[in-house]
Formats: C-alpha cells, structure tokens, sequence
C-alpha cells in the first residue's frame, strides 16, 4: 500500500487529515470527515485494503463523536476517522461496506442513541429489548464535557510522574 | 426475526435454540438456528446475557483500579488484557517501565496464551466428539496454571500487570520450572501429532468447513489465527510491535485456505512460537527492578485519545482511552477479538449442516464475556 497516494485520497475527501506520533497516541492518523461522507470514506479505506477495527461513540458537546478506526494488515497505518452525528443524533451506516460494522452499530445504538440510518436491523444487541431508551454511556449534564476538553493540547503537557512528592506512592493499583 | 413458512409442508423450517446454556458456545451465548432438516439456514447470534458494563465502570473510577476488570473479559488471556491496559496507561501518563518488567510480562503473557491454546484444543475436540484429548491438554495446561499461580497469586483472572511493571519479581524457582515445562511440552508434541492432528475423523470435520477469506476478515475485522489461516501473516507483536517482542526471533505461522483446519494448525502451531519467544525472554532475561520507581498514585491522563492494540490469544485487543485531564477516563472503549470474529458467523455459517456449525463456531475460539463485556 502507497501511504502518500492513500493520504492524498484522504484530502480530498476528510475535512482535516492530520499526521500523529504513534509513540504518543498507538495510531499513525486522524481523520474528521462530514458524517454525510462517511460511507465515502469507508468504501475508499476497503479498496484500500483497510480492515474494520472498531466502531465507536463518545458523548460530548455539541453532539455525539463517532470514532471509526481502521487498520492496514501489509502496512502500519492505523487511522482514527472521527464524525460528528446531526441534529437527530443520525448519521449513514457503514455496515452494508463494512458487514463488521453491523454489529458495531447496533451496540453504539444500544449505548448512546445513535441512529445509524440504512441500516438493516437496528435492533438492541448487548443491552435487552426493553431497555431500548436507556443509552447507559450518555453523560449527564455534570459530567458532560466540551469537545475541544477531549482534544490533545499543543504543546503536550509534561507527565505528572516527574513531580518528587509522587516517589513515595508505589503502592499497588 | 421473520421466518417464512415455505409452501411446501415437507420442507418447513424451523427454529431452534443453541445456547445460552448449549455446551458448544462455551459460555451463554444464544444462536437462533433456522433448520431446514439438518441444514441451518440462517443463524442469528443474540449477545448479552454476560454484559457487565465494563466500559460504564471504567467511566467512575480511577484509570488504575479497572485493571481488575480487564481480566475479567477475556479470562483464558486475562495476562494480556492486563498487559495492554498497562500499556495504554503508560502510554498515556508517559510512564517508563524497566527491561525486567517487560521481559516478566511477555514471559507471563506468553505462558498465558499457550495455556488459552491448551484449553481450546482440549475443548475443541470435545466438542468434536474426541474425549481423551481434553485430558491431555488440561494435565500441560495444570503446569502453566500452577507456575503463574506462584508468582501472581491467582489461576484464572490475573491481575499481575501493574501501570509500571509487574506486581512482583519472579524468582530462579520461577525460571526453572518454566524451562521444565517448556521441554515437557515438546516432549508432548508426537503425542498430540499422532493422537489428534493426523487423525482422519478430525480431518473431514475440519477439512473445507467454514472457510474464510482475506477479504471477508478485513469487511469484518476478523484478526488473529482465524486471519492468519488465510494466509495474511498479520501478528500485532510483529505489524506494531510492542513491549520487547522486537528482540525475539519467531515465526509467524499461516496456512492457506482459511478452513478450520487451516485455524486449528495455526493455533497447534503457535504453541511452539510462544515456547520460543519464552526461552529467549528466560536467556536475555536482564536484573533489575520489576516496577518502575515512580508511578504516581493518582495517574494524570493528559487530555487526548490513545489506542493500544496487542495480540490477544484470539486476535487483536485494543483499548481506547479518551481522557479528559482527570486521572478517571472520559471513555475506554475495549475492541475484543471474538465480537468481530462471530459476527462473520450469519455470512459463513448459512446453509451448513448442523453439526459443522459446531465445528466452525468451535474453530473462532470464542470467549464470550469478553464478547458481552
């Protein structure tokens, strides 16, 4: 896989595609796209040759994130695609691209009330039938955060483990 | 789920319920089979019955103390959930681990991967209808669980990898019973080849059943020694290597045609790759400490998202933690190898008689809690 070709491709469809230290992070690439070119996106990641690692939603202000992350079997190229759902918490289903994603769906459904629209069953699949509405991973207003709270700062803070007065506490976890 | 009655009455499908207490989903899992005579048309796997809310759980409490749970999830490869949470953690306060540590912790987790294997084997067959070989496998499996139980205190759901090394130093006792069971391993090898492997009843119940591609494992996210039967030599120890794994000379075993006998010989196969990877650890393994000098009680999580991805015994386990500043997770989202590896289950599964749908759903290895969570 030609990385530089398959970034050039990103561009021209992601909103931002940005290069991250995988020392730092445990992923090579960041992506945010519109959630309407998510299923634009994911066809082009299978032609690529990209499988499907894991399908995600994270709670925050303004709306719910859903996370993609795709991973490369030749080539170390781990890519987090990052796309916000609108206003009726839907966004497109990649499940008829992605099969894997199916599932996936249907447990960010069952956690956080995202409607995935075209997609086949969108039935409870960890949680049971009639706890369809409890979205058990939504935040409540305290805890819910801003999504620039979530986001890495630039310059990286240094880690808290330099500080002298943590040296005594190595008890166990 | 809609099932059609089809006009002919001497064909009438029917529904039947494997699980969540049938032997062969090892553990509560449900499949809804529609039969047609001894033919499972479609298969629906209903999840679940194990869900514990881990991810939900590690939202209210400090980052350090879910290590517990991790075990939980996948408790034949609980060393290695244990692992690469450790990593995450590390990776995200910027903690360094010594050498030693390292070197304790692929020794553990490799102990801990063949013990998995040693179970599935025994259990595989037994699904199968081979009685004696559960017993074999369970006796070198006994010697894994009773070495690991010295040194971390527990025999089934470890908590032994702390965020910054290891709760405790191995001794020379650990050292030489390791190497002994490493040669009374392979002293067994003849025994499971002439036993098992060649046997030519395994072989038409494994031979051309549940085949898989390279393509339908990338639409589904299938890892592990399912992928690697197809041919893709995929290992998350080689394609981002971790830990010290980059100072260990093994190989990567694949087969070719992605049936269960492909996966069944990949996993054989690995053993004697995880007894390699040990042996070297054991030579190289260097002095000093065995947790890192300054781990701070309360972990600060620098705002941000971080992934650590390892090769878990039946495929790729990542964690994903997006922190918020505070030393309590945002969101952990754990990715299990076995949730993507069952959902090819309706696409290959369909169509199969009943009893090769015990043979291929027995071939994914499958651990259902960490299916469930």
């Amino acid at each position: 896989m030609d990385v530089k070709n398959v970034v050039k491709q990103w561009k021209t469809i992601a909103a931002s595609v940005e290069a991250v230290d995988f020392a730092v992070t445990g992923y090579d690439y960041d992506l945010s796209v519109a959630g309407a070119k998510v299923p634009e996106l994911a066809n082009f990641m299978l032609k690529s040759g990209f499988y499907l690692v894991d399908l995600m939603a994270v709670h925050v202000t303004p709306s719910i994130e859903v996370v993609y992350q795709f991973a490369h079997v030749e080539t170390r190229c781990r890519v987090m695609i990052r796309a916000f759902v609108d206003a009726n918490n839907e966004i497109p289903t990649i499940s008829d691209i992605y099969q894997g994603a199916n599932w996936h769906e249907r447990e960010t459904r069952d956690f956080h009330g995202v409607v995935f629209v075209g997609h086949p069953n969108l039935e409870p699949l960890i949680l049971a039938e009639e706890d369809v509405d409890l979205k058990p991973l939504l935040k409540d207003e305290k805890s819910l955060k801003d999504v620039a709270a979530i986001r890495r700062q630039q310059p990286e803070p240094k880690p808290e483990a330099a500080k002298p007065e943590a040296v005594k506490s190595q008890e166990q976890s | 789920m809609n099932v059609e009655p089809l006009e002919d009455d001497r064909h009438h499908r029917f529904v039947l319920n494997m699980g969540p207490q049938h032997p062969s989903t090892h553990g509560v899992l449900r499949v809804l089979l529609e039969l047609e005579g001894e033919y499972a048309m479609h298969l629906h796997p209903v999840l679940g019955y194990g869900h514990r809310c881990h991810e939900k759980i590690a939202e209210h409490k400090p980052a350090k103390s879910f290590m517990p749970n991790t075990a939980r999830m996948d408790y034949l490869g609980a060393l290695i959930y244990n692992q690469g949470y450790a990593q995450l953690l590390e990776k995200a306060a910027g903690i360094e681990v010594p050498q030693r540590a390292e070197y304790i912790r692929v020794i553990t987790a490799e102990l801990n991967r063949i013990q998995s294997h040693l179970l599935w084997y025994g259990a595989y067959l037994l699904d199968l209808g081979a009685f004696t070989p559960i017993m074999f496998a369970f006796d070198d499996r006994e010697h894994i669980l009773d070495i690991l139980e010295d040194v971390t205190g527990s025999r089934l759901t470890y908590c032994y990898h702390r965020v910054g090394g290891v709760s405790k130093d191995i001794d020379d006792k650990f050292v030489s019973r390791t190497r002994a069971f490493i040669e009374r391993l392979r002293s067994r090898y003849t025994m499971y080849e002439d036993l098992v492997n060649g046997n030519v009843i395994l072989q038409k119940r494994l031979i051309d059943v549940g085949e898989l591609t390279p393509q339908i494992c990338a639409r589904y996210g299938v890892t592990g020694p399912l992928l690697r039967g197809t041919g893709v030599a995929y290992d998350i120890r080689r394609a981002e290597p971790y830990s010290v794994y980059p100072e260990f000379d093994f190989e990567i075993p694949t087969e070719t045609k992605g049936d269960c006998m492909a996966s069944f010989m990949v996993r054989y196969r690995e053993i004697e790759q995880s007894l390699r990877i040990i042996e070297q650890a054991l030579d190289k393994l260097p002095e000093g400490p065995s947790m890192a000098a300054k781990v701070p009680k309360k972990l600060k999580l620098p705002a941000g998202d971080y992934n650590s991805s390892v090769e878990a015994p039946r495929g790729e386990l990542s964690y994903y933690l997006v922190a918020d500043g505070s030393d309590v997770p945002y969101r952990l989202k754990v990715r299990t190898p076995s949730y993507s590896n069952l959902s090819t289950v309706p696409e290959t599964c369909s169509g199969m008689l009943l009893s090769d749908v015990v043979s291929a759903m027995g071939s994914l290895d499958l651990v259902i809690p960490e299916i469930d969570r």
